[in-house]
């Protein structure tokens, strides 16, 4: 199986202030992709101010000393382009794609949030910005079935004082507690120059754009940045399960693992693993529990790509009268098999060539590029390593996978999140 | 750490360098039979392609006593045929990594299959294979039976489904668009095996049909091999389409849909609006986008920027065969739901009361024509788009078409289109949240409803 040879081109830069610039050149279209990622995220904050990483976000779209409130979305929709930003454990990310021709406008906008936000922000657009948070959480989890979920899974998965046991959004009571003292020390801390990377990828000349880098992000000065926080993780001495009532008619259960960071071989390994065991309609478990025995009406599993540890976790729905124990149980068999003998190469054929077609997929739009691009600078300094992330999958082995499902997949080690009607049973 | 130089000046944006213009992708129409024809574009930069293929038999023919026929027969076109089974129909595509799916819009059935395109030629054969010699096998019927029956169940508890269930009821009613498109539970009961195939006989292998091809492949290939997989199968006069009018309500009307101890209120709120095919159809969505169809509308810049009730509020008017629905959407905290409510009802009349100012206008036309250009990056974009030319007969100019539009859209048109088309006075206003509270704060505004989640 062969990846062919046109890689993505990165020409890699770097301000004096510490500020790392990646550009990428492609002039098939009249656009241009701006991405910047802040190596800071939910896993920086700390019990009792969780969520705040994510609301800081929603406040560098109010406005900085030389633009307006909601200039951001104003300026950027004006000229026909889109903007946006989104939070995570490890980092958090803005970005705008716009005509080429307006290049300059999304680096003056991003460069004077990253040095002048301060002067802009109000206790009043705080106070909005909270009510708008705390609609999102509501909206996403508290009023969606089975919405709590994930929050749920890392609780139990994670100990208290990890960063990864408390939810990207926050708890409610912490959004409301956010104070511009808050806003203030966040910035100062985390949005320097160099806890930063900006990607370009689409229509410009690369030395007049890195001279306007250079005229906007240049001036910004760098700060001393904070230890990341560097948990450990003791192995669980013991499953952890927790079964909620909730305004649902099916049966649902979550069950999660630990899988090592993203970016490890056995990272790798479990994300095929996934795709094999449960990647489309012939795969084994949907054939088995959806297909053939009609215990599941739904099945996936997914793998978090977070940086000090990954999270890798099954979903199944019961169909009508199934109890999850039933379902609980069936899973496990699957896993446990695959934990003891490896897959057969029919499954690690077709998730091969599925790892593949997203691969193409996902590189196919200028910000999804831009953001990889990020994002491997932001992990692992390798810009162009986007290239190869689909060899990282090809070059396995069905042992690789047998390795990662031995080690991990065990019965003390992981968390359980079942949910069942509020109102008891629902009938077949 | 203040900045310690200001060389550059901040005080505004710099000036936009040269503007290259956006041109639609170069596409090919090709006739392989009568009445059926070929939509073809080559996207060399990836090794992917798509082939999309549109037949007539959508959700706008289903029977009134059988709505979700379209949909329970293009489910099944996938589930066994005259070669395989279910389980070897999935298998292979998916060992190839490509995916193959089937289904009903209003408007039409697609089948579509995307894989790499070294695999284009095993893809475009496995899906004539399933809509040529689809057979439809009664065990799989019952295992989509039941799988369908337990959806249904899981949208009892989400409040969106549960909002625009009730929204094309109250709507759209008496017209195919006022039953679920996926169908009832009464109606899934009862659909059989000879219904299915009735259904596909007479819609599916008709004249009007059309392929959708695009992605890293030969035109003259694939015009080739379309014609010599679905040339003869296609044939016929194309059915005549239903014809219904939408009645409007006559006046305002509140639909509660109880939901004790929700965490918040989805509103959608809305009447029925225009065809896809509508002359004025760019110009209507410059007004909507102003009004609410972008971050920066006078909506969602109102419910969310100003007053904090929401994440996000946006409208929409969406376009079918028929006269689609005009929404506009948000969830709220249930406590200011009528307040969100009345700050909708101000917006619409406002932009039917006073002209919007020449920079709002601009600035809206700008967007639309931005964004579209940043649609057009990936296969599936460009499919999508060719599939809009395909289902709903626009020319091959249309695109162009659209941007002209657009371009000569101006404040007087927005002011008489926001007059004509959106009707405040004869608005669904669907409230799916606490009824309790609602019909305390919404009785105001219209006649009062409430029904339960598991209404029809």
């Amino acid at each position: 199986m062969s990846v062919p040879a046109s890689r993505l081109q990165v020409d890699r830069r770097q301000l004096p202030n510490g500020l790392k610039v990646n550009l990428h050149r492609d002039p098939s279209l009249p656009l241009v992709a701006i991405n910047l990622w802040y190596h800071v995220g939910s896993k920086n904050e700390r019990p009792g101010r969780t969520g705040f990483a994510h609301l800081f976000e929603h406040m560098l779209f109010q406005g900085s000393q030389h633009i307006d409130t909601n200039g951001h979305f104003q300026s950027v929709q004006q000229v026909g382009g889109i903007v946006n930003g989104s939070t995570w454990y490890d980092r958090t990310n803005y970005y705008e794609t716009l005509p080429a021709s307006h290049l300059g406008l999304g680096l003056w906008l991003e460069s004077d949030r990253m040095g002048f936000l301060l002067p802009a922000m109000t206790p009043e657009k705080l106070e909005n910005q909270r009510n708008v948070v705390m609609n999102e959480r509501r909206q996403r989890i508290d009023n969606r079935p089975y919405g709590i979920a994930h929050e749920r899974l890392h609780e139990l998965l994670y100990p208290a004082d990890h960063p990864y046991h408390w939810p990207v959004i926050g708890y409610m009571e912490d959004i409301a507690a956010a104070t511009m003292e808050d806003v203030q020390s966040f910035f100062r801390t985390y949005y320097a120059p160099n806890n930063a990377v900006l990607t370009l990828a689409g229509d410009f000349e690369s030395e007049s754009a890195f001279r306007q880098i250079e005229d906007y992000f240049g001036p910004i000065a760098s700060a001393p940045l904070p230890d990341p926080p560097r948990p450990t993780l003791a192995p669980m001495t013991g499953e952890r399960r927790d079964e909620i009532a909730d305004e649902i008619l099916l049966s649902r259960v979550y069950i999660a693992f630990h899988a090592p960071a993203y970016g490890h071989r056995l990272w790798y390994a479990a994300d095929l693993l996934t795709t094999a065991l449960t990647g489309g309609k012939s795969s084994p478990l949907y054939q088995d529990l959806v297909y053939r025995r009609e215990i599941a009406q739904d099945i996936s599993m997914s793998l978090l790509p977070t940086e000090l540890s990954s999270m890798l976790y099954v979903v199944a729905t019961c169909k009508p009268g199934v109890s999850p124990a039933i379902l609980e149980e069936a899973i496990l068999e699957h896993l446990a098999e695959a934990a003891t003998r490896v897959i057969p190469a029919e499954h690690l054929e077709r998730a091969r060539n599925q790892v593949l077609n997203s691969f193409y997929r996902n590189l196919q739009a200028l910000d999804r590029r831009a953001d990889a691009m990020s994002e491997f600078t932001v992990y692992f300094d390798d810009p162009e390593g986007v290239n190869d992330e689909a060899r990282s999958y090809l070059d396995l082995s069905p042992q690789d996978l047998l390795d990662y499902a031995s080690k991990y997949w065990l019965p003390k080690q992981k968390a359980v999140v079942t949910f069942v009607p509020k109102n008891g049973e629902s009938s077949p | 750490m203040s900045p310690t130089s200001l060389t550059v000046d901040r005080s505004q944006a710099p000036p936009p360098g040269r503007d290259r213009p956006f041109r639609f992708p170069t596409f090919h129409r090709r006739t392989l039979g009568p009445d059926l024809e070929l939509f073809v574009a080559q996207i060399p930069r990836v090794p992917l392609v798509r082939l999309d293929l549109f037949t007539p038999a959508g959700g706008h023919f289903d029977p009134r006593d059988q709505p979700g026929l379209a949909a329970s027969m293009a489910d099944m076109l996938d589930e066994g045929n005259h070669a395989k089974t279910a389980p070897q129909i999935a298998a292979a595509t998916e060992r190839l990594g490509g995916s193959i799916s089937t289904g009903a819009g209003w408007n039409s059935t697609f089948a579509s299959a995307s894989m790499l395109s070294r695999d284009l030629e095993h893809g475009a054969e496995l899906l004539a294979e399933i809509v040529r010699t689809a057979t439809f096998p009664v065990e799989e019927l019952e295992r989509q039976r039941q799988k369908r029956l337990a959806d249904l169940l899981q949208q009892r508890n989400d409040p969106r489904s549960l909002a625009g269930k009730r929204f094309s009821r109250v709507v759209f009613d008496g017209t195919p668009y006022g039953s679920p498109l996926g169908g009832t539970e009464k109606s899934l009961r009862t659909v059989s095996q000879p219904a299915l195939v009735d259904f596909y006989d007479r819609y599916f292998p008709t004249g009007g049909s059309r392929i959708v091809a695009v992605g890293d492949l030969d035109p003259e290939e694939i015009t080739d091999l379309a014609g010599t997989l679905f040339g003869d199968f296609f044939h016929g006069p194309r059915p005549e389409l239903p014809s219904f009018e939408v009645q409007p309500l006559e006046a305002t009307e509140v639909h509660i849909v109880d939901r004790p101890g929700a965490a918040q209120t989805e509103l959608l709120l809305g009447h029925a609006g225009i065809c896809r095919r509508h002359p004025d159809f760019a110009s209507i969505l410059v007004m909507n986008s102003l009004l609410g169809g972008k971050f920066t509308s006078r909506i969602n810049l109102n419910l969310r920027e100003r007053h904090g009730y929401t994440y996000g509020a946006y409208s929409q008017f969406m376009g079918r065969l028929g006269p689609g629905p005009f929404t506009i959407s948000t969830a709220v905290g249930t406590e200011v739901t009528a307040a969100a409510v009345r700050e909708i009802f101000v917006e619409i009349r406002r932009i039917q009361q006073e002209r919007v100012t020449e920079e709002e206008l601009a600035h809206t036309k700008s967007y639309l024509r931005g964004i579209f250009a940043q649609q057009l990056q990936t296969v599936d974009d460009l499919a999508f788009r060719l599939g809009t030319l395909a289902v709903y007969d626009l020319p091959d100019d249309y695109f162009d078409q659209y941007f002209r539009r657009i371009e000569e859209t101006d404040r007087q048109q927005v002011l008489t289109l926001a007059q004509e088309y959106l009707h405040p006075d004869r608005m669904a206003i669907i409230a799916v949240g606490p009824a309790v509270e609602l019909m305390h704060q919404l009785k105001d505004l219209g006649s009062v409803r409430v029904w339960s989640s598991e209404d029809d």
